[in-house]
């Protein structure tokens, strides 16, 4: 069904002076152009001005059969006429022939040579494109101003050349061509008279197509698309220049085999076919290139199929071949404003084509799609595609239609729509007619920007032009019976179709139609009339729409009429919202803007396209909160399109759900949209912390609707006002109906907290076991942690419960971050932010971090810890003292840590066990607990295997050796650095006694030579020089015993110190040469 | 009264400088410039008139006449209805080169019928005494040549401007079944347009 509103799309209607009638009309860069009818004369007029003024007239040179105007470079193209023969032409600096009287310079393609200048000013100029074959029809590209020009079997693309050459500086020269005869030296060549040139159009013949099979009869051009039509086909090809050599000859002939099979199908009769994309070469049509630029413009092109579309007539509905026939074929290029500022390559581009009865509207770029089938309630002979609208005529209507590009470019420009964030309107969304504004005799229609101009020649009996203004009561009824005449003649009685009669029943002329009256009368005297009426702003249309939208809103919100319509609402807006700033202002014809630029200096027409900007952007703000109305109450299907649309809205929270407040007759009672926006939004990711009010009423909600959400509501950061009392009856009725779940009681908790009974917190927590309370949290981790999720900027900050813990249950508090860290709830970071607003940086994180390293298996979060306790315990170390005194100035009151160091060695793998000769240097039980638990466990991590020493060297610079604990710190480093020539040196040097149980552990395997590499001339040396000391002189007898067992009589005499006594090395001597019997 | 309107082109030749600009300024601007520019290539003006009751566009191109610019001038003579032969009565050679501009116009307007197709004569700069080229000589090859019909003008004067290119108009007109092909031609192009050929059933 083709959606019908009563929505007045146009404005107001002027006349367009003409003395003779018009036989073709065009329009381009805010002119429209008249060609008289069989005549060889071109009529400017602006349409961008009131009353359409004359701007200049100027003759052809022959009989125009066709004409366009590019935008780019300002130049109109003709097919001519003249003695039988057809000739294409283009025409530059037309705007300098204001009177009809200056002479008109022609030359050929190519022939570019005095530039546009004669003496005193521009000329105007004609450039004859010569072809080999006859032109049929043109079509200029309006991202390029290159021109493409359909011939009988053949498609030529011209490159548009030249423009914007001009050089400020060769304005003050006098070109060549102006010189006077005296002056003109016999050496001047004709190169030279070429090379000087201003304000100079010219074209290059770039490529050739060669289509066997299809004799074009319309063709279209837009950025490398091609589009051409035949009687019932339509063929739209890519052309991209590229240095690839070209694949395509090759291409065609294998095509060529396939076809022969294809042909047994269609032999008999060609059906209709849709072939999108590459699937298109199927087509029987082979293309060929063939190149014909200069080797330095153009490289190669190489060319792709992107959409073929045959249509049959259909014989047995009464279709005769014209009624199939194509026509109105173009390709719009949709700009929009995130593009860089050279605005090269458009958004989008779509293909339009039509038959008499129904358009078919491609969106192009981005994989090939029928976007919309347009339907036509009449006969159409004529249909413009552009931003907003589709305009049609038929033989006494303009009506239009609504499209869907904007749907598509805005998916282009914008990655987040369909998506939780943005929505928009499908691109399927089904297209709708507005009013159509009646007219007699409608031959041809133009647009630009917001004029359709429009050509009718009526036959002569047509009557009562005058009666327009007067009687409006009677002209609505004529209108009335006229229009369902219409509807009659072409099979549809108005009175079977709903809205067909609901269209008829309201009156045509609206507070809105405005004629232009004055110039009427002098128009009437002829048939024909030549009319500029003015669609009304896009802004103005939304407005009506909204407000019809609202008679829908009243009598049944959930009709799919009124999601559709502020769906159509929507895409109007964003399809002015995509438009570039210059869009927005005057080029694209939007009157009411381009009229202030006469008057205002660009920065009065800039505010005022600013202001422009807002007001639209306000408008879709609105119309999304409408359209979030209507996802949130509909049906399942699609509901959750109320987020996105609800979100774009701005609207706040509360607003929304005042907007969806169940109506008191209404028997269901939220939609299941509003339920979906307030679990994902609210709940999820807004940082809008809800009144009391709200928050409670959202508790309401949910227990009505969905009680199973329950915990995770109150659990929502922006829920923290709910009121404790009433929210815990309804958790405990919930409890009463759902059963037990550990989150439920902890919520409960919560709830006891926040009414300060700490006895039935107390009770409620230990309801369960801590690990069972510790799931509960990752169950639900804003038990604990409020912000820090999602896409919000928010930092992640402790709730009630989890200071309540810290004070409490430290343990739980800890085991339930590390939990939440090990199932990536919180990064170690966020979990430091926590303890810090906790105020327990230097305790429980501490905490937190031992028992992170008992938990994870991250390597680099392993490190990072191990690096970050390193650093804790040294810190500690050098703040608190070695006394034994119980309270120490430094730390007041710590709290112990929940873990000892020897719990840490027994449970922890990082932490390693102490070697044995630390005991011999740590002191023992003379330093405070805190300080030796510090000592212990940071001695146990150098111990452990997963240290690295490396790392941690620089920090340990901060702890002096002056202290023996210090000192066995330092010589743990240099030990497990593997320095044990500096290790011993310095341990005989500090405490020798340590030495032995050191060498025993340490110096084993592969380091057991520097026993008696390093350690026995250690000794031996320090023996000799004090002689009497006890502690070297056993230390010495130990070695040797070791020495002794591990080395052969030979090697152990080499070792004997030249000045020893053999007496006292003897005995080992001995014991070594026995070991090596034995052995 | 519009589809009668014929557009006839009317196409001025002739050796560079004997004053086909001037003639072409003079008869549509009423204006004369002693020192006119060199015409580069091709230009033309259009100029409403009725001739014996007959409305017509006359669409008059004028060319360059220096033999450099043949290439740019050449290929516009297609589709013209008149040729008007210009030389200039104070210089022998542009007289004696009018035989030649006319095989340059009948090759390149490819014209059917080169014997029955309009030419006019004429002879510019009557006012100056110097007269290299007499009335006579330039008559008998007139004669000699098809039977052109001769006009003595001059542009500074305004001299028999008028009249040769009116005389030019008559001559397209009298060509009678022509003038008519010309409109039946533009109707049968209408039509056809909005009738399709049935035979495509
Ligand atoms: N005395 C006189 N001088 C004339 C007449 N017509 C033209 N001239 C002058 O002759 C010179 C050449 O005239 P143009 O009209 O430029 O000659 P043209 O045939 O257009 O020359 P090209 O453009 O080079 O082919 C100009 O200086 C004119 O002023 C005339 O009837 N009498
Ligand atoms: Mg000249």
């Amino acid at each position: 069904m083709v959606h019908v509103y009563n929505c007045h799309p146009f404005a107001s209607q002027q006349i367009v002076q003409v003395e003779q009638e018009p036989g073709l009309v065009c329009c381009g860069g805010g002119v429209l152009f008249v060609v008289a009818a069989g005549g060889c004369k071109v009529e400017a007029y602006s349409v961008e001005q009131e009353g359409c003024p004359f701007i200049c007239r100027f003759a052809t040179m022959g009989t125009v059969k066709s004409i366009q105007h590019s935008k780019i470079g300002d130049y109109l193209v003709t097919i001519e006429e003249k003695n039988s023969a057809t000739y294409l032409r283009a025409y530059t600096n037309w705007r300098y022939q204001a009177e009809g009287k200056a002479r008109v310079g022609v030359r050929l393609l190519g022939h570019l040579l005095r530039g546009a200048s004669v003496q005193g000013g521009v000329q105007m100029e004609i450039i004859e494109i010569p072809l080999s074959e006859r032109p049929v029809a043109m079509a200029c590209c309006s991202v390029t101003g290159d021109l493409l020009v359909g011939c009988e079997n053949t498609l030529v693309l011209f490159a548009l050349k030249g423009q914007n050459q001009q050089n400020p500086n060769q304005s003050q020269q006098i070109p060549q061509s102006t010189w006077p005869k005296s002056q003109q030296s016999s050496s001047q060549s004709q190169g030279q008279t070429l090379s000087s040139n201003q304000n100079c159009l010219d074209f290059e013949r770039s490529v050739i197509l060669h289509l066997q099979k299809i004799k074009p009869k319309k063709v279209a051009l837009c950025g490398g698309y091609v589009a051409v039509h035949a009687e019932l086909e339509v063929l739209v090809l890519k052309l991209d220049s590229s240095c690839e050599q070209n694949t395509l000859d090759e291409l065609s002939d294998t095509k060529k085999t396939d076809h022969l099979e294809d042909q047994a199908d269609f032999l008999v009769l060609q059906r209709h076919q849709e072939l999108l994309g590459d699937r298109a070469k199927d087509c029987d049509i082979p293309v060929s290139i063939e190149k014909t630029g200069l080797e330095d413009s153009t490289g190669q092109y190489t060319l792709s199929y992107v959409l073929f579309r045959r249509f049959t007539p259909d014989f047995f509905q009464g279709c005769n071949v014209e009624e199939t026939q194509l026509h109105s074929l173009q390709l719009y290029p949709l700009f929009t404003s995130n593009q860089s500022v050279s605005l090269e390559e458009p958004t989008c581009v779509f293909c339009f084509f039509s038959l008499p009865t129904a358009g078919y509207l491609y969106s192009l770029m981005g994989g090939v799609e029928l976007l919309s089938a347009y339907q036509y309630p009449e006969k159409v002979l004529e249909a413009v595609l552009t931003d907003h609208l589709l305009h049609v005529i038929t033989k006494n209507a303009l009506q239009c239609f609504t499209v869907r590009c904007s749907a598509v470019a805005a998916r282009i420009k914008d990655p987040y729509i369909d998506t939780t964030i943005k929505a928009c309107p499908p691109c399927s969304l089904e297209v709708c007619a507005l009013r159509m504004q009646l007219f007699i005799g409608l031959r041809s229609v133009c647009v630009y920007g917001r004029h359709v101009i429009l050509l009718s020649t009526a036959d002569a009996e047509t009557p009562e032009e005058p009666e327009r203004t007067t009687h409006r009561r009677g002209l609505e009824l004529k209108e009335h019976t006229l229009l369902t005449g219409i509807f009659l003649a072409v099979g549809i009685d108005p009175a079977t179709t709903p809205a067909l009669e609901s269209l008829l029943s309201r009156p045509f002329l609206s507070r809105k139609w405005t004629i232009s009256s004055p110039k009427e009368t002098s128009s009437a005297g002829h048939g024909w009339n030549l009319y500029v009426v003015d669609t009304v702003s896009p802004l103005t249309l939304y407005q009506e729409m909204v407000e019809y939208s609202q008679r829908y809103a009243e009598t049944n919100p959930q009709a799919q009429s009124l999601r559709h319509l502020l769906s159509e609402a929507h895409l109007l807006l964003r399809a002015s919202l995509l438009q570039t700033p210059e869009q927005q202002g005057n080029i694209e014809g939007n009157p009411a803007v381009s009229l202030q630029t006469d008057t205002d200096g660009p920065a009065e027409k800039q505010t005022a396209v600013q202001t422009g900007i807002q007001e639209l952007e306000e408008a879709l703000r609105q119309n999304c909160a409408q359209l979030g109305d209507c996802f949130s109450r509909g049906s399942q299907k699609d509901c959750h399109l109320a987020l996105p649309y609800y979100r774009m809205s701005g609207l706040s929270v509360t607003d929304i759900i005042a907007r969806n407040h169940p109506l008191p007759s209404s028997p269901h009672s939220y939609g299941p949209g509003f339920l979906f926006y307030l679990k994902h939004y609210l709940l999820e990711e807004t940082e809008q912390i809800l009144s009391q009010e709200t928050a409670d009423e959202v508790i309401d909600i949910f227990s009505q609707s969905e009680p199973s959400q329950l915990v995770s509501v109150c659990a929502s950061p922006p829920m923290i006002n709910i009121s404790p009392a009433q929210t815990l009856q309804v958790l405990q009725h919930l409890e009463a109906t759902a059963g037990v779940s550990v989150p439920l009681t902890i919520t409960m908790a919560t709830m006891m907290l926040r009414l300060d009974d700490l006895p039935q917190y107390s009770q409620l927590m230990e309801r369960h076991a801590e690990m069972l309370l510790v799931y509960g949290f990752i169950e639900e981790p804003r038990l604990l942690l409020h912000g820090g999720g999602g896409g919000q900027h928010t930092h992640i900050r402790p709730t009630a419960l989890t200071r309540q813990l810290a004070k409490s249950q430290p343990g739980l508090l800890v085991a339930a971050m590390v939990a939440l860290h090990e199932n990536n709830k919180v990064q170690l970071e966020q979990a430091g932010h926590i303890f810090k607003e906790l105020g327990c940086e230097n305790c429980l994180q501490v905490d937190f971090w031992e028992a992170m390293l008992m938990a994870s298996s991250q390597e680099a979060v392993i490190q990072e810890l191990l690096f970050r306790l390193v650093s804790v315990y040294i810190d500690r170390l050098t703040n608190t003292t070695s006394d034994a005194h119980p309270n120490e100035p430094h730390a007041p009151s710590r709290r112990r840590s929940l873990k000892s160091a020897d719990d840490l060695m027994n449970s922890c793998s990082h932490y390693g066990a102490l070697y044995p000769w630390l005991t011999v240097l740590n002191p023992a039980q003379n330093t405070s607990s805190q300080h030796q638990e510090a000592l212990y466990k940071l001695q146990s991590l150098l111990c452990g295997p997963s240290l690295s020493v490396g790392s941690v060297v620089p920090l340990m610079e901060r702890l002096s050796e002056e202290s023996l604990w210090g000192f066995s710190l330092h010589l743990l480093c240099t030990t497990r650095r593997g320095q044990y020539d500096r290790s011993i040196e310095k341990l005989l040097d500090r405490c020798p006694q340590a030495i032995i149980a050191y060498a025993n552990h340490q110096l084993q395997d592969k380091h057991m030579v520097l026993w008696w590499q390093k350690l026995l001339p250690e000794l031996c040396n320090r023996t000799r020089a004090a002689a009497d000391n006890s502690i070297l002189l056993s230390a010495l007898k130990e070695t040797l015993v070791v020495v002794a067992m591990e080395t052969s009589p030979t090697e152990f005499l080499e070792l004997m110190p030249d000045d020893g006594t053999a007496f006292y090395f003897l005995p080992h001597l001995l014991t070594c040469s026995q070991s090596h019997l034995l052995a | 009264m519009i589809s009668k309107s014929a557009l006839l082109k009317v196409i001025l030749l002739g050796d560079g400088g004997v004053g086909k600009s001037s003639l072409m300024n003079r008869y549509v601007t009423n204006k004369f410039d002693s020192h006119l520019f060199h015409t580069i290539g091709v230009e033309f003006l259009n100029k409403e008139l009725d001739v014996d009751g007959h409305h017509a566009t006359l669409q008059i191109w004028d060319t360059a006449g220096q033999e450099r610019f043949r290439s740019l001038r050449t290929p516009f003579y297609r589709g013209s209805d008149c040729c008007l032969l210009t030389f200039s009565v104070d210089d022998g050679q542009s007289f004696r080169n009018l035989a030649n501009w006319k095989k340059e116009f009948t090759y390149y307007a490819d014209v059917k019928d080169p014997d029955n197709f309009p030419f006019v004569v004429l002879g510019n700069k009557l006012d100056v005494p110097e007269r290299q080229v007499s009335g006579e000589d330039a008559r008998q090859w007139c004669r000699e040549n098809g039977g052109h019909p001769y006009f003595e003008t001059s542009a500074k004067d305004a001299t028999n401007v008028a009249s040769a290119f009116e005389e030019a108009v008559r001559r397209i007109l009298a060509l009678d079944d022509r003038a008519d092909h010309l409109i039946h031609n533009n109707t049968v192009d209408l039509q056809r347009k909005s009738h399709p050929d049935p035979s495509c059933c």
